[in-house]
């Protein structure tokens, strides 16, 4: 029983193997109109190094998998949705003329085939793993959108974030309610994978908003990334109060009480210019923040001291790990 | 009647311009340029736009499948700038290049994505470019291409978003309007599908927007030079306007004023496709100085992405042309970013190179919520992301950029520009470029700046106390640091008068009232004889009557008509019509 105990304070790996996709743009020293370094997706598996996958893209923003088929990625970009699969190799773009520049995917996970993208004019939604698409943003007033999430707990709710603040949805995005942080630009939305009822949404000037039902209404979270800009959110699936944030002003912060309190953990980290973050489901402790045209750093000791990783001279706008296979 | 009036009616000029005498005829303008990229000074690699030219003089085969190989070995690069040359060779070809050149050719549409891109011109260069080459390769899967899509899937896909911006353009105007640089992608563009495209309706469609752009530039030149208002102008040729891609046209398609040296790219691959030859009204339109004349446009905004409430907001045009000197302006505002140029003056020189023949006034706008207003990029990139490339824009002496504390209202050759621009604004100043190429500039203890550019009396008169600053290059730069502000600008020709001493005499007279608080405020009395009214954020008016902004055509004046919603255009020249239908894809002539 001891050892229970012991065993049941310690973090938990999650089983599995993962693979962390990125969305890359080399481009430190980049003059505009030479040949852009290689950009796009870089991959990287358990154990291997990092792979450039697929075409030399830059215009990559977000990343979504669907869980029962983790092969395949969708990957929200400048010239449409892609679908990315056989390990980044193979790409179609599924949209057409009609949208463009991409800002955010969103796989239903309870709902095969239900995928939902923002964009520069609203949100659309997808029945049919990509093959037909229709508006699902008709009601909010403005449309520019740059974040999206399903609940995974009831197909159809939705939480978005668009120049007016939070929205939330019952019904596939028919129609929409305020949820908070009115007025302001919403740039990233995360929904707890401990607490499927805690959300936390980072924005452009208005620091971190947080919900505690279900993304019914959001309040904001306090100080942290007030006056600058917040870009991602990173739920540790290995310990259910650490959280990582990502912005230009803060870096990385860390909090370990569930966003009670937070640490600035940028030691190690030429500047505190991060886009992006994320934690290894596979390995407790290890996180991932993405410097701009720096590199990608790595530190295994949740944020305590950094070390390079690869992609010298990138932005990785945002980054997801994979799994190999289906998640049940 | 007033004596400006008079001497208009009286006015014996010729109906328009003939060819200057050392001017050759269209065919050779074609052969000159054709010949410039064929045969390029110096010895260095060949690149896209000169093997495409050498395919069409069919020589240099060898040379130019072996370059081509070579190009496509190093990797293509940017995006719909890459894929309009490759589109041309690959028409051009014609079996002439070697089949690996040819089979390399084909498999960069597979192994390379470019960039559909964020600008109007991006997209037509990359539907247009896709349309042809799924048109040359059907029947092919996805695999074959870099979209994932059949070659039937990306035809439908690229024709239907050319279509679709064929009838935005002529219901409501483009919204990269009247860019004196980019003007030439349009023509390229068009002048790719009417030559190349398969489909009769889509030829049909490309053939009769030719007309339409062309007709877009015909009446707002002044000698080949594209005046005023652009959507998009470069640094160096908002000053020296001879220095724009609207030269090359100029001159090919007119005869008028002088090509660059070398012609840009743009105008080779228009004329390495259809080197079309405008008709003859749009000939006269284009050359025809010998009236004065008004000359009114509705355009649109860029796609405004947030805070606003419409994708695309109303741009109108006004502009006043006669043979000595032109003014055109839109209402102000950021109807663009970082490019956008609202109002100017531009004389008419004989000889444009070097010259900086214009003179206008602009608040330094800079600021992150234009653009993202119009742009994705990440809030802590955008200021710096665009300075990597377009310098100027975070500079306080910067001569290009609207601002939407700047607001502009005219009748004729009189301009009214107001400014009120809050406190805190990066950049809390005016400039004004005053060209080198002034001559005789004055400042009256009036108030009034008075100087003669060619033969246009200029008459400017800055609402608040100013400053000079030298310009690199020549000219110098009115400073004024103040909020509330604005300028009165009357231009006439030196023809009216028998001196400038009377034509600022002439000046003085007028009456001209003006307040500043709480907003600028102007009364004026123009040298056409009508009282001009214009209050910042009000709507102006003329002898007491607002302007009709709801009213605005998409075309008006004497040489184009074309109602907004329309999707029609009227040319019109002496008793010559020519109607262009986009909805019955018709071109009808008269007489």
């Amino acid at each position: 029983m001891r050892w229970l105990l012991v065993l049941a304070m310690l973090p938990m790996p999650v089983a599995g193997q993962y693979t962390l996709y990125t969305c890359t743009v080399t481009s430190k020293g980049y003059v505009v109109g030479a040949k852009l370094p290689p950009s796009g997706i870089f991959l990287k598996s358990a154990a291997g190094p990092w792979r450039h996958a697929g075409f030399n893209l830059p215009f990559l923003s977000a990343l979504d998998y669907d869980p029962r088929d983790p092969s395949t990625v969708y990957v929200a970009a400048g010239n449409g949705l892609l679908r990315v699969s056989n390990r980044g190799e193979q790409w179609k773009i599924l949209t057409g003329s009609d949208v463009t520049e991409l800002l955010d995917v969103s796989v239903d996970p309870n709902a095969p085939g239900t995928i939902y993208f923002s964009h520069t004019a609203g949100i659309q939604v997808s029945h049919d793993a990509g093959a037909t698409w229709s508006d699902a943003s008709s009601s909010l007033h403005r449309k520019y959108t740059a974040a999206i999430r399903v609940d995974r707990r009831r197909s159809g709710v939705l939480v978005a974030g668009n120049e007016e603040g939070i929205f939330r949805s019952e019904d596939g995005g028919n129609r929409w309610r305020l949820a908070g942080a009115a007025g302001i630009q919403v740039l990233h939305l995360e929904q707890s994978p401990h607490d499927p009822c805690y959300w936390l949404a980072a924005t452009e000037g208005g620091g971190l908003f947080a919900s505690s039902d279900c993304g019914v209404t959001f309040e904001s979270n306090g100080n942290l990334g007030v006056g600058r800009n917040l870009y991602d959110i990173a739920f540790d699936p290995s310990s259910p109060n650490r959280i990582a944030v990502a912005g230009w002003g803060p870096g990385v912060a860390i909090t370990e009480d569930r966003g009670k309190t937070w640490q600035l953990r940028n030691s190690g980290l030429p500047a505190p210019t991060v886009w992006s973050v994320a934690f290894d489901p596979a390995s407790p402790g290890r996180i991932y923040a993405s410097v701009h045209e720096e590199a990608l750093y790595v530190s295994n000791d949740n944020g305590l001291t950094w070390a390079k990783d690869g992609l010298e001279g990138s932005a990785v706008f945002r980054m997801k790990f994979v799994p190999e296979a289906p998640q049940r | 009647m007033t004596r400006r009036m008079w001497m208009w009616l009286c006015a014996g000029m010729p109906l328009s311009r003939p060819l200057g005498a050392g001017t050759p005829e269209f065919d050779r303008r074609v052969r000159s340029v054709i010949d410039a990229y064929a045969h390029p000074k110096g010895s260095g690699p060949l690149g896209y736009a000169n093997i495409a030219a050498k395919l069409w003089l069919h020589e240099d085969l060898a040379l130019c499948s072996r370059s081509l190989e070579e190009l496509l070995a190093a990797g293509p690069t940017g995006d719909m700038f890459w894929m309009f040359p490759i589109t041309a060779i690959a028409y051009l070809d014609k079996g002439q290049l070697s089949a690996s050149a040819r089979q390399a050719l084909r498999s960069s549409f597979r192994t390379y994505m470019p960039y559909r891109g964020d600008t109007e011109n991006h997209w037509l260069l990359y539907y247009t470019s896709l349309y042809l080459m799924a048109q040359m390769w059907p029947g092919q899967d996805g695999g074959q291409w870099y979209t994932g899509k059949s070659s039937e899937e990306n035809l439908r896909e690229a024709a239907g978003w050319i279509e679709s911006w064929v009838r935005l353009t002529t219901r409501r105007g483009q919204g990269e309007y009247d860019s004196p640089h980019y003007m030439g992608l349009y023509f390229l563009s068009m002048s790719y599908l009417a030559e190349w495209a398969k489909d009769p309706a889509m030829k049909k469609r490309a053939a009769m927007m030719l007309d339409y752009l062309i007709a877009d530039y015909a009446a707002e030149n002044l000698d080949g030079i594209y005046v005023g208002a652009h959507s998009r102008v470069y640094d160096r040729p908002v000053l020296e306007k001879w220095l724009n891609v609207s030269s090359d046209f100029g001159w090919v398609l007119f005869g008028l004023g002088r090509p660059m040296d070398p012609p840009d790219s743009y105008i080779i691959f228009y004329l390495l496709a259809s080197a079309y030859e405008p008709p003859e009204i749009l000939k006269r339109i284009a050359t025809d100085r010998s009236q004065p004349y008004t000359h009114y446009e509705r355009k649109r905004t860029r796609n405004r992405w947030r805070f606003f409430d419409d994708l695309h907001g109303p741009v109108y045009k006004t502009t006043y042309v006669r043979h000595e000197y032109a003014v055109s302006s839109d209402q102000g505002g950021a109807l663009q970013p970082i490019q956008e140029h609202s109002w100017d003056v531009t004389w008419n020189v004989p000889d444009p190179r070097g010259v900086e023949n214009t003179l206008f006034t602009l608040h330094p706008y800079s600021s992150l919520v234009e653009l993202e207003t119009y742009f994705t990029f990440p809030a802590d990139i955008g200021i710096s992301g665009v300075v990597s490339s377009k310098k100027s824009y975070d500079s306080p002496d910067k001569f290009v950029g609207g601002s939407p504390f700047e607001k502009i209202f005219q009748d004729r050759d009189s301009v009214i520009v107001l400014y009120d621009i809050p406190p805190g604004t990066r950049f809390p100043h005016i400039n004004g470029f005053f060209s080198k190429d002034l001559v005789d500039l004055r400042e009256d203890p009036s108030g009034w700046i008075f100087a003669t550019g060619g033969d246009a009396y200029i008459a400017c008169r800055p609402l608040q106390p100013y400053s000079w600053m030298p310009i690199e290059g020549g000219g110098k730069r009115l400073f004024s640091p103040y909020l509330k502000n604005g300028i009165v600008v009357q231009v006439a020709s030196r023809s009216e008068f028998t001196g400038r001493d009377v034509f600022q005499r002439a000046i003085l007279a007028l009456d001209l009232e003006f307040h500043l608080e709480p907003v600028p405020s102007v009364r004026f009395r123009s040298l056409n004889g009508r009282t001009m009214t214009f209050t910042y954020g009000e709507i102006p008016q003329v002898e007491g009557t607002p302007l009709a902004y709801d009213r605005w055509p998409l075309f008006g004046g004497p040489f184009v008509e074309a109602a907004v919603d329309s999707e029609q255009l009227i040319l019109k020249w002496g008793k010559m019509r020519r109607t262009l239908d986009f909805r019955k894809l018709t071109m009808t002539d008269t007489p």
